[in-house]
């Protein structure tokens, strides 16, 4: 850098030096290359040339940045559906899902809301649970009644042994924890994250809070002021879709209360989208404002 | 979350989009269900369907939000693309607990038979553009087009005139960018030369 400068002042000098000063054509010659041809005018002498500035101080924010709702065009929920509808019509509507993203207005730092959510009509229907307990008990029915794809105990590890899993969860009761450890299942299942542990709570003693929890619920967890989950598949009705979203804004409401006084929160915003749709904000009513359309329009097949 | 002028921008083009345009009418009452069956890709003579799908039937089903509108899409490309529109025979009441089969990607929702009361209408859209389709499913299907309204023309307007600015700004930016990316390389130039002959002398 030293060098560059010593080789282009040194060339700067030259260039003054000449008796018969050619005229510089600076539109060939870049700026930067030949100094001299700017204005030679030093005004800050001894100053060295031009001084660097300390860097601006960027302003730190505290909370996440949040908006003015006044412009915003606000809907409702079933006109929100109507467009969505008509934006994914064609997809399969087990694989489209209507999301929310609820915006809260909170501090960037300090603890982050975080809680599990039973949505009255779940979004998620592939759960199949395996439930592992003694043959022949009271327990094998119970499971068989809550929705187990496969109970059992020598005859599910028979089974497993022969690859044939038809399940995604695994419980066991804790009547057939031996049994279990004796199987040598760990290298079938573990690398499956399908192994029974109390680590887990899928090694259990009363299968059907288990099963109950395991099917239908879901995680919600609060990622740059933003609350992100889906709540529903396309071929809901919009009753469906009210009551999910009903059950988990109240769920929402209640740990936006119970923040800690020192990070406080609001809600700001909720916003229904889909997986191919637009954006809506929500205004919290049901009805569609066209008086030609009524709820019960939305819920035909898709 | 992104700003809220930016994202209404956005929605706003996108939903006068699917409000006004070809496709954009309403269908008489005795149309109960539409059913559209071709392949995932453009090739046998699939895009005309595959293209009515993607940007007529959306407007279609926006105005007509009752009727089901079904896509079968199959991954044989050799295989017909037709559309059915069903139709209630006059005077019939038809059960409303009818077998009807949601959209499929993997060819699983087979147009369904007509059920008692109904009649059929076929359309074959093999080999054809949309535009062309969607001629035949007007007449065919006796839609009555939507007459877009003041503030749609509008909102359309605004919408296409935030398009071109935002074109003329992506010009303007791309030439800021470009010649001080072109400075920025006669810079390194210079110094490498610079390095060069220091190194020779």
């Amino acid at each position: 850098m030293a060098s560059l400068n010593q080789c282009l002042a040194s060339l700067a000098r030259l260039n003054m030096s000449a008796p018969a000063r050619p005229a510089i054509s600076s539109s060939t010659i870049p700026k930067f290359l030949l100094p001299s041809a700017a204005p030679l005018a030093r005004y800050a002498s001894g100053g060295g040339g031009m001084r660097k500035r300390p860097a601006k101080k960027k302003k730190v924010y505290k909370t996440f940045r949040s908006y003015d709702m006044a412009p915003m065009e606000q809907f409702s929920l079933c006109d929100a559906m109507r467009y969505i509808r008509a934006v994914e019509v064609g997809q399969p509507p087990a694989s489209v899902k209507y999301e929310v993203a609820i915006k809260i207005r909170t501090h960037k730092s300090g603890p982050v809301i975080r809680n599990r959510i039973r949505l009255p009509f779940p979004v998620k229907t592939d759960t199949r649970i395996g439930v592992i307990c003694p043959e022949d008990s009271p327990l094998m029915v119970e499971a068989q009644h809550l929705g187990a794809v496969a109970v059992g105990q020598e005859s599910l590890f028979e089974s497993i042994r022969q690859g044939n899993i038809p399940f995604n969860k695994l419980i066991c009761h804790v009547d057939s924890q031996d049994a279990l450890k004796k199987a040598n299942l760990g290298k079938i299942l573990g690398p499956k994250g399908l192994m029974p542990s109390a680590k887990t709570k899928t090694l259990t003693t009363d299968i059907k809070a288990t099963v109950q929890e395991l099917i239908g619920a879901d995680e919600y967890r609060e990622r740059d002021g933003v609350v992100r989950m889906a709540v529903g598949q396309l071929g809901f009705t919009p009753k469906m879709l009210s009551d999910n979203v009903k059950t988990m804004m109240n769920l929402l409401k209640q740990d936006v209360n119970n923040a800690e006084e020192t990070h406080p929160k609001t809600i700001d915003e909720v916003v229904l989208s889909s997986t191919h749709g637009p954006g809506f904000s929500l205004d919290g009513t049901f009805d569609p404002r066209d008086g030609k359309i009524k709820a019960e329009d939305l819920q035909s097949a898709m | 979350m992104v700003g809220v002028i930016r994202r209404l921008n956005v929605l706003k083009s996108q939903l006068v989009g699917v409000r006004v345009g070809p496709g954009a009418a309403v269908l008489p009452q005795d149309v109960t269900r539409i059913h559209m069956e071709f392949a995932h890709k453009i090739n046998g003579g699939h895009m005309g369907p595959r293209k009515f799908w993607r940007d007529v039937l959306p407007r279609l089903k926006y105005w007509n939000p009752a009727v089901p509108m079904v896509v079968n899409r199959s991954t044989d490309q050799e295989g017909p693309a037709k559309m059915v529109l069903y139709f209630r025979e006059p005077g019939a009441t038809l059960k409303t607990d009818a077998p009807q089969p949601s959209s499929s990607a993997e060819g699983l929702a087979k147009a369904p038979k007509p059920a008692e009361g109904e009649r059929v209408v076929t359309i074959d859209m093999k080999n054809r553009h949309s535009d062309a389709i969607l001629q035949e499913f007007m007449t065919k299907s006796g839609a009555v087009l939507v007459v877009p309204t003041a503030q749609d023309e509008a909102e359309l307007l605004a919408a296409k005139d935030l398009e071109e600015k935002g074109t003329a700004d992506r010009v303007r930016i791309k030439q800021l960018n470009d010649a001080a990316r072109r400075e920025k390389a006669l810079i390194a130039q210079a110094h490498s030369e610079a390095a060069a002959i220091k190194a020779s002398m």
